[in-house]
């Protein structure tokens, strides 16, 4: 009992040597609910274990390197029907009628992840349900995006929520009829949803008329980045020590795109470097760097000075058939795996959710390949397990 | 009539003469069809030619820009609902412009850039240069589609036209000449049949006119004959003259 007493003070101690430095961020509202942290050794698997294991079973049920030798070997999308109802998906493109289109695969691959995560989300209890909430909100970013656009030139609102990504919805989405132009939309409908701290943080009503959509969406998802990695800090522990990696990563990543991207485009250095997430490896000498670069080569070699990346551009650089992105993918692929091999953190959460969205986008590759008869490139899927 | 396939018209030198003018000009009507016939037929196998190697450079264009566009979604996501959100207007429209060959106008069409394309920053911090890749195909494919559809629709207009024409050529050669040919020879034949009536009338006249003389003669010296054997020699009789003035007995006042 003493020994479980010791361990509960350790927590709130690790707690509060982080929220000096959170209130020095007045900009950002933290989302913290007391001093919830996840449990420890001892303590996880009371309020998480359970949903955990299930992450774990369903990770087995993610496709495996036979699975896909079987599915490349396919000759048209009914054969990769019966090969994918021997995995874990099963039947789910039972009840599509006719041929199979690769888009009724994705959607149908799509929903069984939505169906998995919804189903750990709805079981899940503070602080994790935070920490799954938060996964969601990068896809939430985008279906806020696709309703401001929509908005702007007018469309009907209510058309887009099919469009929307499911994993990605709030509760005000019911309300979007009401909402026709964009004063509205921010005024009664952006408000209420968790992303308002970002857009109030860092846009106003003319910025959602006059600034490029893809600003804006980028300016949502630094903004985004940065509350997640401070709330990884904050809950400590194992999460802290693979989220903020995989996170690290992420806003690298964002900010290499976003310099290579932009050249040859209207965005100005200033409005680029305005963009890079204030966190990763880069940050912020390599940032600062990355800003003032006029070509590839610069690029490449800033980026190479870290010891990480410099592998990924070496990888680009003797394969001609890899692009950048597909490196990318594959160190988080990489990194995401590592997210399993701990326990009593909650990054196998997170990877989970992305190694999925990964095996989603490997099968309508394969899928499109086949359909399209470019069976040469269908190996350039990137194998998880 | 109706098996001798000619224009009815009556036959005088004056007809004729209008037949032959007739004749002439759909003798030169038919070499210039002809020709132009010749003309629009080799545009229209030129044209055959170059829209089946368009038709498989679409074939290929198109195949590489759907899986452009593959690659393009694997990189980025699902950029469909975002690019289509995001227009206004069309940027890349078509200009006709009529060209004229051999008398026919033909369309062609070009491709024309009006304003920019909105979203250009589509895909700027996930999969930018898949997205611009897949662009630039699809600006590929659609320059190949507008190049056939032009070609297209040349080929149409030029089949149309070149059936017209061709109907117009067999027309006069199998149909008009050969029914003016024939009205020329009848009229000539009835001319020439009118001629020799005259000239047959003619020789009838000239011989009747011959035994007329004939006759006459041997008249002539049938009497001679006669007053030979009544008659001394004769004394020419004599030949009132009225130069000479003679006694003559007076009309009036008889001795």
């Amino acid at each position: 009992k003493n020994f479980l007493f010791r361990t509960s003070k350790k927590k709130s101690g690790s707690i509060k040597q982080y929220l000096p430095s959170l209130q020095k961020n007045h900009n950002m509202v933290v989302h913290l609910f007391g001093t919830k942290t996840p449990g420890n050794l001892f303590t996880f698997n009371c309020n998480d274990g359970y949903l955990e294991a299930i992450v774990r079973g369903f990770r087995s049920g993610i496709l495996s390197a036979s699975d896909y030798n079987n599915l490349v070997q396919c000759d048209n999308l009914e054969d990769m029907k019966l090969h994918l109802s021997q995995t874990d998906y099963g039947d789910f493109l039972a009840n599509e009628a006719g041929p199979i289109h690769t888009t009724t695969i994705q959607e149908r691959c799509t929903d069984k992840l939505v169906n998995e995560f919804n189903n750990i989300r709805n079981q899940a209890v503070e602080p994790l349900s935070t920490f799954l909430d938060y996964i969601t909100y990068g896809y939430m970013i985008d279906n806020i995006i696709l309703l401001i656009t929509g908005t702007l030139h007018e469309r009907d609102t209510v058309e887009l929520l099919e469009k929307c990504h499911p994993l990605g919805t709030f509760k005000s989405m019911a309300s979007l009829s009401v909402a026709n132009n964009v004063s509205d939309l921010y005024n009664n409908v952006l408000i209420d949803t968790p992303l308002a701290p970002y857009i109030q943080g860092a846009l106003s009503e003319e910025d959602l008329d006059e600034m490029n959509i893809e600003i804006i969406r980028n300016t949502l998802y630094k903004a985004y980045l940065e509350d997640f990695y401070r709330y990884c800090q904050a809950l400590g522990g194992e999460t802290e020590t693979y989220m903020c990696e995989i996170l690290a990563f992420e806003a690298d990543r964002r900010a290499i795109n976003i310099t290579i991207n932009s050249f040859g485009t209207d965005l100005s250095k200033d409005d680029r470097e305005k963009l890079y997430p204030a966190l990763g490896h880069l940050y912020p000498a390599g940032s600062a760097r990355l800003a003032k670069a006029d070509d590839v080569d610069q690029v490449t070699r800033i980026v190479s000075e870290y010891g990480q990346y410099r592998g990924i551009f070496n990888e680009v650089a003797a394969n001609q058939e890899k692009s950048l992105e597909d490196a990318f993918y594959e160190h988080e692929v990489k990194l995401n795996r590592t997210g399993f091999d701990t326990q009593f953190g909650y990054a196998l959460f997170y990877s989970y959710t992305k190694l999925r969205e990964q095996e989603v986008r490997n099968i309508v590759w394969i899928a499109e390949c086949i359909s399209q008869g470019m069976k040469s490139k269908v190996n350039h899927y990137i194998p998880i397990f | 009539m109706s098996g001798k396939n000619r224009i009815n018209i009556f036959p005088t030198r004056m007809a004729l003469t209008m037949m032959k003018s007739k004749l002439k000009g759909a003798v030169t009507g038919h070499s210039l069809l002809k020709k132009k016939s010749d003309a629009l037929t080799m545009r229209f196998r030129s044209i055959l030619s170059k829209i089946i190697e368009n038709k498989q450079l679409m074939g290929t264009t198109l195949r590489e820009a759907s899986f452009s566009l593959a690659a393009a979604k694997y990189a980025a996501g699902d950029i469909a609902p975002t690019v289509l959100e995001n227009v206004s207007t069309a940027s890349i429209r078509t200009k006709m412009v009529s060209e004229n060959v051999a008398g026919v106008l033909l369309p062609t069409f070009t491709k024309s850039n009006e304003g920019t394309t909105a979203a250009e920053l589509t895909g700027l911090s996930r999969g930018g240069q898949q997205i611009t890749k897949c662009k630039n195909e699809y600006q590929r494919a659609l320059e190949a589609l507008i190049e056939l559809a032009s070609l297209q629709t040349a080929f149409v207009t030029l089949d149309e036209v070149i059936r017209v024409t061709n109907r117009r050529v067999n027309a006069i050669e199998y149909v008009v000449k050969p029914r003016l040919e024939n009205t020329i020879t009848y009229v000539i034949s009835e001319l020439d049949e009118g001629e020799r009536e005259e000239f047959y009338r003619l020789k009838k006249v000239q011989g009747k006119k011959k035994k007329d003389i004939a006759r006459k003669e041997a008249d002539q010296a049938a009497k001679k004959a006669l007053k030979q054997v009544s008659n001394a020699p004769s004394v020419p009789e004599k030949v009132a003259n009225l130069l000479e003035e003679e006694d003559e007995d007076d009309l009036l006042f008889k001795k």
